[in-house]
């Protein structure tokens, strides 16, 4: 399941999209945010996208890991608009019949994820903003 | 030939506008890039920036056909 979507992200939604009878790990990351960037205290955060073409990256990033490292089923999902402190704004599951691949390939979707999704953050400080990338 | 161009993140702020028109000459990415920046000179479209043709990103040589929706992407920050 690939989205991007306004409503809070759901570790259990993710975890019972790719667990499979056939794989004996599931691996996650989970990005949230953070209160700091460098030296400057965030007061939040506001990420934006081209949904639609973010959506269809991750089932590109998915392809791609299930060709690299068999993986059973790979879930992408990441929040849009105003998040507060410690909120998940991104959530990747990647279950495979076993850790290491489920490990690699959970790390690779990440990596991916950052380089090519369409999708923008802005940080708000206690004094200004700021578009941040990479 | 009119082309839809949609804007995003830092390049939407910089045009107060989601999203722009242009009338180009030819049906390439590059010569849709370059009736943005004639028609927007204040957008900061540089290297950095990629291109989409409706959901996929294009290289400066493909084509725009008619309909198509040409999108600029600043450098992203999801995760």
């Amino acid at each position: 399941m690939f989205k991007v979507t306004s409503a809070p992200l759901s570790i259990d939604e993710a975890y019972a999209a790719v667990r499979r009878d056939d794989c004996g790990a599931v691996a996650f990351f989970v990005g949230t945010v953070r209160d700091h960037h460098d030296g400057k205290k965030v007061v939040s955060i506001s990420y934006s996208a081209f949904a639609e073409m973010a959506e269809k990256e991750f089932a590109k990033i998915a392809g791609e890991a299930a060709r690299r490292w068999k993986t059973g089923a790979v879930y992408i999902a990441h929040r849009t608009g105003k998040l507060d402190m410690g909120a998940a704004s991104v959530v990747i599951a990647v279950s495979a019949p076993h850790r290491a691949e489920a490990f690699d390939a959970c790390r690779f979707a990440i990596e991916e994820l950052k380089k090519m999704a369409p999708i923008w953050k802005e940080e708000f400080y206690e004094t200004g903003k700021a578009w941040v990338s990479g | 030939m009119k082309v839809t161009v949609r804007l995003f993140g830092p390049l939407a702020e910089q045009a107060g506008a989601a999203q722009l028109e242009v009338v180009v000459p030819g049906a390439m990415v590059s010569e849709v890039v370059e009736a943005v920046r004639k028609a927007a000179p204040a957008l900061r479209i540089d290297r950095a920036v990629r291109v989409a043709v409706n959901t996929d990103y294009a290289e400066p040589s493909a084509r725009v056909r008619d309909g198509d929706v040409v999108s600029l992407i600043p450098p992203v920050g999801g995760g």
